[in-house]
């Protein structure tokens, strides 16, 4: 039973063929053209008039049953061989005054027809310029009083509005409305967005089995049915087993028109939908429309195991009452998460606070008092920012995060939700146990920052009447494949994998009110920053002068210090004692140490200070004079220097860089053993930036002292040790290299030697000047 | 001859530190500097002085034939200094040596670019100092000639 064609198209192009219980088959059930089946109830009478002379053109077979005038004699003549002038006069008022297109309505009751003593009420609809005119009896039972009615229907309401929560607001809706009608059983059915049907509420007779809970798949109701349902207000079938009553024209019109009975209360049903009823036990049936903001949300359905007629005396609290419903379900499911909502809106605003408090939205979102995880009903969490992955409670893995996370970054829209993950990201089916249930929203644009929930599967069995997949039964009659409905409805389970339980409405505003937070925070945080590293630019620059003055006005006092005891050691030798004099050559040494140390401190504290004078300069022949003062200073045949040619021309700080190859330099012929020092500097060309690297044969470093090496005044050797020095040198080369916006690392072997790596990557602002 | 203006030109040391200025007289005797040495703390002083010699004919005092600059100086710098003794008209010609703990590229960068025809850093050891003082005398006093200031101020320059 395919799903594929929809009313629309079997109205605007009608088939050359009426589907009709004669010939419906698998691939047209819903095409069957119900609205136009030629035929009505035998409850009451059908004439079909033209107007304005009210000339009858087609009438139901039975007129004689209600009218007391065989159908024969009224086809082809005006309304008043049935009605007296002043029912007639009445009636043509009505007709003046009321519309009548798309709908079915109530025009007069009067007391008989000419032709017999029947007091009958007269229901209209206009369609396709002619006039349906419908008689049905009048109660024969005393009239209630309409206050008792009105009372009846207030009390109802009364108790639908004080229903504490939906379910049992559905519930009270079932059993009032059973009251009401006296129906056997009465079923709020819901419509899924598959438009497969749920029983959501019941309300029956104590010997009936339960149909609470069911679900019925969606061509249990085809399309043209939820159509005419939702074009009544009410839908009634006294009597499954009906004789259909056959609309007669004249006999001189060879192709009468078939005329659309959509709004006819009378309409014979879809031979399909009596079948149905019957296999379920049910003898007559009335079905009334709830509607949420104007689309069709379910049925109510009011089923009986015997004839069941109800008089339009009867029908009409029925269907108000149902009205009613209609207009109260959307406050009714809306309070029902209100709480939730609340409690979320209160979330919301603590972790606003939280967010404004806290330098890190991870800190802020994962760790404080208000959770992510605890507000939320979900099993697990991630948040991405800037990169950095953190994940709370139950999630998929690191890896299928970052894989869903770029997904997500792909999407058009900025906040995601889906309790069926796989269906849509079938990656997803690896982690679907954790994770059916995915609510994210993206923190930027296309950014992977993100923000994930996830629900876990929830295994859900769903219990159907009958099989879901054999709605319909296939039975041969006369050699023709003839379709029926299924006949057994006995409960049929199926478990439902990769689903979670949904997002609700709420939950997802929650998510993107969020994400707009988060937002504003984050475009906060940034203009804090930036007033905050402008503070610190401030602060640093303050700090490196600070330095660069203690450390030069300590030089001038100790090489006093230094001055004074070398005179004394020079002019009064012959009045000290040997231990005197050891002591003076002591403080000497101490203070000549002292001394390195504050050019050591001179030399990084200008780093900072010092304004770059960016050019293009080339690293070769830097290197060039880099290698000839540490020959000079280091005065030593057995060091060998290798230049490797493809040194390139970069923009850069002359006396930076300089400062970076002589520390480097030093440093690779510091710490070396071999009888032949070897150093190499170069640069790799292939790639962007460029990376240099000063390589050497040395003494090599440990992995676990990479970390240390570039602190400032840390030795990993004896003072003595490797020609002393005051543990600057590559603190002083990295600092000058991060100000040229670089980076510098170092791969090394103990016992082979070391490699430091850095780039230079100046930002080229104003200041740079460029070489001729 | 050379020994007269040795004599009757001054080496003029402007430090405020008695300690430095004590170490800087040592190493220069070390050196066998002949001539009298002047000191003033104040490069202010220094200037003032100069400039209105600018005006004068005077021969006596006779002028110091070479400046040691220190650069770290209370109220006027050794920097400013360098820059103010550039702008005063017929001021004398007098070479200056700035004379420095620091060793910093752009301070020595700066004093050559503001005019001082030489830059010692005060080393640590006495003995380096000694060499450096025995360097400067050489050249300064023994190998290089210096304009006459007294002859550019005699009646007859001015005249000119």
């Amino acid at each position: 039973m395919t799903q594929t064609k929809s009313s629309d198209s079997s109205e605007s192009s009608s088939p050359p063929l009426f589907v009709n219980a004669e010939n419906v088959t698998l691939s047209n059930c819903d095409l069957e053209q119900v609205h136009l089946v030629n035929a009505i109830q035998p409850h009451g009478v059908l004439l079909i008039l033209e107007e304005p002379h009210l000339r009858i053109v087609q009438a139901s077979a039975n007129c004689k049953d209600f009218l007391g005038i065989g159908t024969e004699f009224l086809i082809g003549k005006t309304l008043d061989i049935l009605l007296s002038h002043e029912d007639i006069l009445v009636l043509c008022d009505h007709l003046a005054k009321a519309n009548l297109l798309n709908t079915h309505s109530h025009l007069i009751s009067i007391k008989h027809s000419l032709h017999n003593k029947q007091p009958l009420h007269l229901f209209g609809n206009r369609i396709n310029d002619l006039l349906l005119l419908e008689f049905e009896q009048v109660d024969p039972l005393p009239p209630i009083e309409i206050l008792s009615v009105f009372s009846d229907i207030r009390e109802s309401l009364k108790s639908l509005q004080c229903a504490e929560s939906f379910q049992f607001f559905l519930d009270k809706l079932a059993s009032e409305m059973r009251k009401l009608t006296g129906f056997d059983r009465v079923m709020i059915y819901r419509f899924a967005e598959d438009k497969s049907g749920e029983v959501v509420a019941e309300a029956k007779a104590t010997d009936l089995e339960p149909y609470l809970g069911l679900h019925f798949p969606a061509s249990d109701i085809p399309e043209p049915a939820r159509r005419l349902f939702a074009l009544s207000a009410l839908r009634h079938l006294p009597n499954v087993d009906y004789v259909p009553v056959p609309l007669v024209s004249d006999p001189n019109i060879l192709h009468p028109t078939r005329v659309d009975l959509s709004y006819s209360f009378l309409r014979s049903v879809s031979v399909m939908y009596s079948e149905y009823l019957r296999n379920m036990g049910v003898k007559a049936s009335m079905v009334m429309p709830l509607f949420k903001q104007g689309k069709l949300w379910g049925l109510i359905s009011c089923l009986h195991s015997s004839v069941r007629y109800l008089p339009y005396e009867q029908r009409i609290p029925a269907e108000f009452l149902a009205q009613l419903s209609s207009t109260l379900l959307t406050d009714r499911e809306n309070i029902d998460q209100l709480g939730y909502h609340t409690k979320l809106h209160y979330s919301t605003q603590k972790l606003t606070s939280q967010l404004q408090n806290c330098v890190s939205i991870t800190e802020a979102l994962a760790f404080r008092d208000e959770a992510l995880l605890s507000t939320l009903n979900a099993d697990g969490a991630a948040i991405i920012v800037d990169g950095q992955l953190t994940l709370l409670g139950k999630t998929p893995t690191g890896k299928q995060i970052e894989k869903l996370a770029k997904w997500i970054a792909q999407r058009e829209t900025s906040v995601f939700s889906s309790h069926q993950l796989a269906t849509e990201f079938p990656d997803a089916q690896e982690y679907q146990q954790t994770a059916s249930g995915l609510l994210a929203i993206r923190l930027g644009f296309t950014s992977k920052d993100q923000i994930l929930w996830f629900r876990s599967e929830v295994s859900k069995t769903v219990n159907w009447a009958g099989d879901p997949h054999k709605p319909v039964e296939i039975n041969l009659e006369n050699c023709e494949v003839r379709l029926r409905p299924r006949t057994s409805f006995a409960i049929w389970k199926e478990t439902v994998l990769g689903q979670s339980l949904p997002w609700l409405s709420t939950e997802i505003d929650y998510a993107h009110r969020l994400r707009q937070i988060i937002a504003d925070i984050l475009i906060e945080h940034a203009r804090l920053l930036s007033k905050v590293n402008a503070e610190l630019q401030r602060s640093n620059s303050e700090l490196d002068s600070f330095a660069y003055a203690a450390s030069h006005d300590l030089k001038e006092p100790l090489r006093g210090i230094h001055n004074f005891l070398e005179l004394l050691e020079l002019e009064e030798k012959e009045h000290l004692s040997e231990l005197g004099e050891k002591r003076i050559k002591t403080v000497l040494s101490l203070s000549e140490h002292m001394s390195f140390l504050l050019d050591s401190l001179l030399q990084y504290s200008r780093i900072g200070k010092n304004e770059l004078l960016l050019q293009a300069y080339s690293t070769r022949n830097m290197a060039t004079q880099a290698i000839e003062l540490i020959k000079q200073s280091h005065p030593d045949p057995n060091i060998e220097f290798i230049l490797s040619p493809n040194l390139p021309i970069v923009l850069c700080d002359q006396m930076l860089v300089s400062s970076i190859l002589q520390n480097l330099l030093i440093n690779a012929i510091k710490y070396n053993e071999q009888t032949i020092k070897r150093v190499e500097i170069g640069c790799d060309t292939s790639l962007i930036p460029p990376v240099f690297y000063v390589r050497d044969n040395g003494i090599g470093i440990a992995p676990d002292n990479y970390a240390y090496i570039f602190q400032l005044f840390r030795r990993l050797h004896l003072r003595n040790q490797y020609g002393g020095g005051t543990g600057a040198g590559l603190t002083i080369a990295k600092r000058a290299i991060e100000r040229l916006n670089g980076t510098i690392w170092v791969e090394s072997e103990l016992g082979k030697g070391s490699t430091f790596y850095f780039t230079l990557t100046p930002e080229s602002s104003k200041n740079v000047e460029h070489c001729a | 001859m050379l020994n007269t203006v040795h004599n009757k030109h001054p080496l003029l040391i402007i430090e405020d530190s008695d300690e430095d200025f004590e170490i800087t007289c040592w190493a220069l005797a070390k050196a066998n500097l002949h001539c009298p040495i002047e000191r003033s703390s104040k490069a202010e002083e220094v200037l003032l002085s100069l400039s209105a010699r600018a005006s004068q004919v005077d021969c006596e005092p006779p002028l110091p034939k070479l400046i040691l600059l220190d650069l770290n100086l209370p109220s006027m710098g050794g920097r400013q200094f360098l820059e103010k003794l550039k702008l005063i008209e017929h001021i004398p010609i007098i070479p200056v040596v700035v004379l420095s703990t620091s060793n910093n590229p752009r301070d020595i960068e700066k004093a050559y670019r503001l005019g001082a025809q030489g830059y010692i850093c005060k080393p640590l050891s006495l003995e380096v100092y000694v060499k450096k003082m025995q360097a400067l005398v050489n050249y300064w006093f023994d190998a290089v000639e210096v304009p006459n200031n007294h002859q550019m101020f005699s009646p007859n320059t001015q005249s000119r």
